[in-house]
């Protein structure tokens, strides 16, 4: 028993480096940013306390809160889909027994490494720029492009194609995920010359469904997160027209730009409520129609 | 009694340097100080140089610059505040000086006049400037004013090289846009859009008499003066002698990207301590004309410091960072190598000492300080907290009317609502 107590003792030991940055880089940070969305907090002088205000004034007052929803869903509702039908397709094309097939599976797994990076999407805002790439490809066909980022009704758009074509991680683990499927169910298919469609609609989807659960919900998480590109591509202002305002530039603005920690505090702790939400729904849904193969009835 | 970090590593540290190292006078002298700024290639330059010349003439103190662009600067300020890790010496702007004035995190310069710090040869205007609640809190070091930079070859090709453009109205503007681009057949455009400028609309507001913020910081501009504002864009635009709408919705533009300079437009707005960063981007040499007037209008332009330098909180070693301070604005080696680059100095023998070494740049923008002299009105109250804010919303709306999604009086209508409520929420 005394022996058990010390290994344990030893143990905690050699996790001190890391329950220390827990305890003070993540739990100390977001309890101190809880206690800061009841406040009124410049950064300079002390926070002072207003209760439920800052809450009151995201819901019935700020027009700009209501926006950058909108813009926020917007996005996911897009990106998310895209992207793991993109990811789905791509790794379904890689899961084949061919020799390079480790070479091409890096290459397209290239995006997703560079994807966070700043240098992507200053790229992405040249691409898309009134003079960019992509208008001059559209010339050589004879279309007039527009200006596809300052243009508030296409902008969007930009970020969610960037978004689609990261689609290395979720890619990656479909792979995995498709490896695991027994060939015998195919084999078991061709004999009874099942089509192409029918087996994938037939066995990958429901062999898959698992992974694509695991794909989406961390997908979803990610996706309201997004923050680098649209404060890249709009230069940090969330513009044109704040078309590009998602939550976490708005919440970035608020607490950088305009010095309101207090109310940038609040709006975290919404966001967090909200991720918390779609992922919980997308567990509730997940019952009915994600079976696992070692489950028992 | 609280001790705060600061603190808290000095008294550590002077222990430990008591008990380590007591036969070490020489270290106590080696003193540093930090100086920050925003800046591009040529100001860091110039800004670098004038550290080193400092440093030569004060051996035992160093200076540590440190500099980035204007849109990270104050976000980087904002985050150094709040850490209470402020340089010692900061640029400081017009429009910001007031929120941190008022936030504590700058130390009053008075007691340091005639005491380190010598402003007897000194504009009375330009310190003015720098004064909140009647006490110095930052030093100007550069005068500018708004200025439409134009295209002189173009004006010539197109043959309104002779307009009076310190004297012009809107409607004579207009003309101009227009003879531009039938000239050019449309290849460069009059003039670039400026519904999204806060800056040449506010000079717009003032000659109508009125004024974007009362004294008391409200909003007191009417939605009409505003949407005539927009509406004179619009038709300039309808008759096609504009930028694209595409280009013309951002209001933040790099130097490189504006109308005049990327050849697609003849006129293009400033600050007039750009005019010779614009004219090094350029073949074609430029002019500098005044913002058009209204007919029987008010004065609308004015003068404003450009940039400020300013002494925080933080500051360790105040004597030492006033004694940079004094230099930059006394220490004819100093003033020579910054030169016109943060606008119009206000000493008055650093203007003279300058004058022979400009370029043509530099002369065009000193002739256009002379010439607007007796044309401009007085300095605009402080702005309120939140006025940063004003601004954003401002470029949204007008965003929306270059878009033609909005009419412009209705814009104008919500805009000066939400100006307002933002600056209530400020206070």
């Amino acid at each position: 028993m005394k022996n058990t107590k010390a290994r344990n003792a030893s143990g905690y030991m050699f996790l001190t480096p890391w329950l220390l940055g827990f305890f003070l880089l993540a739990i100390g940070p977001i309890l101190v940013s809880l206690y800061l969305s009841f406040t009124r907090y410049d950064m300079v002088g002390d926070p002072r306390w207003t209760g439920f205000d800052n809450y009151i004034y995201m819901f019935t007052r700020d027009r700009r809160f209501w926006k950058t929803l909108e813009v926020t869903f917007h996005y996911v509702l897009f990106a998310v889909p895209l992207r793991l039908i993109m990811a789905l397709s791509v790794a379904m094309l890689l899961d084949k027994g061919l020799r390079t097939i480790g070479l091409y599976r890096a290459i397209f797994y290239l995006p997703s490494l560079l994807g966070a990076s700043i240098a992507i999407a200053i790229l992405w805002r040249q691409l898309f720029s009134i003079d960019g790439v992509v208008n001059q490809v559209l010339a050589v066909v004879g279309i007039q492009g527009v200006g596809w980022i300052t243009n508030p009704s296409t902008s969007i758009y930009t970020l969610i194609i960037l978004a689609i074509w990261q689609f290395g991680a979720p890619m990656l683990i479909f792979l995995a995920g498709l490896r695991g499927i027994p060939r015998d169910l195919y084999e078991a298919a061709d004999i009874d010359g099942t089509s192409r469609f029918r087996k994938f609609y037939a066995i990958t989807l429901p062999m898959l469904a698992p992974v694509v659960f695991f794909n989406l919900v961390l997908q979803i998480i990610e996706a309201f997160k997004i923050f680098s590109p649209a404060f890249i591509i709009s230069n940090g202002t969330g513009g044109p027209a704040d078309s590009l305002l998602v939550y976490t530039v708005y919440l970035f603005n608020e607490a950088f730009k305009f010095f309101r920690m207090g109310y940038a505090s609040a709006l975290a702790w919404v966001l967090l409520l909200i991720i918390g939400l779609f992922t919980a729904l997308a567990f509730a849904t997940s019952k009915y129609w994600v079976h696992y193969e070692n489950e028992r009835d | 009694m609280a001790v705060s970090r600061r603190k808290f590593l000095t008294t550590t540290g002077g222990l430990a340097l008591a008990a380590g190292l007591p036969a070490m006078p020489a270290l106590a002298q080696d003193r540093s100080i930090r100086h920050f700024w925003w800046g591009n290639p040529e100001r860091d330059k110039r800004t670098f140089e004038v550290i080193e010349i400092f440093d030569k003439n004060h051996p035992g103190i160093s200076v540590s610059g440190e500099t980035i662009g204007w849109g990270d600067y104050w976000t980087k300020m904002a985050t150094q505040t709040a850490g209470r890790n402020m340089a010692d010496l900061v640029q400081m702007d017009y429009r910001f000086l007031f929120e941190y004035v008022r936030r504590g995190a700058l130390q009053e310069l008075d007691p340091f006049i005639g005491n380190g710090l010598d402003l007897s040869n000194f504009d009375k205007g330009p310190l003015q400037g720098g004064m909140v609640d009647g006490k110095l809190y930052a030093l100007n070091i550069g005068s500018n004013s708004q200025v439409f930079v134009y295209n002189e070859a173009i004006f010539e090709e197109a043959g309104v090289a002779d307009t009076d453009v310190i004297n012009w109205t809107w409607d004579q503007f207009a003309d101009v846009c227009k003879t531009i681009t039938e000239a050019t057949g449309g290849k460069v455009k009059g003039s670039d859009d400026c519904s999204v400028v806060l800056e040449v609309c506010e000079v717009w507001i003032r000659q109508n008499g009125s004024s974007f913020f009362g004294p008391d910081g409200d909003v007191t501009v009417t939605p009409d003066i505003i949407a005539d504002y927009w509406q004179f864009w619009r038709d300039l635009r309808a008759e096609g002698a504009l930028r694209s709408a595409d280009k013309s919705l951002d209001a933040n533009l790099p130097m490189s990207d504006v109308g005049i300079v990327s050849g697609d437009t003849a006129i293009s707005n400033f600050w007039s301590n750009q005019i010779v960063g614009v004219q090094a981007l350029m073949q074609d040499p430029v002019g500098a004309a005044m913002v058009p007037h209204k007919e029987g209008g008010d004065p609308g332009q004015f003068i404003k410091p450009s940039m400020f330098m300013s002494l925080t909180r933080d500051s360790e070693d105040p004597e030492a960072a006033i004694m940079y301070m004094n230099d930059w604005i006394n220490n004819p080696e100093a003033t020579k190598v910054l030169g016109l680059e943060r606008g119009i100095p206000a000493n008055p023998d650093v203007r003279a000492a300058l004058a022979p070494d400009f370029t043509p740049a530099e002369r065009v923008s000193v002739d256009y300080f002379n010439a607007i002299q007796d044309k401009v009105g007085t300095l605009p109250p402080p702005e309120p907290k939140g006025a940063g804010e004003v601004r954003d919303a401002f470029i949204r709306a007008a965003t929306n009317v270059v878009l033609g999604d909005i009419e412009p009086q209705q814009a104008a209508e919500v805009f000066v609502d939400d100006a307002q409520a933002i600056i209530d929420r400020a206070r």
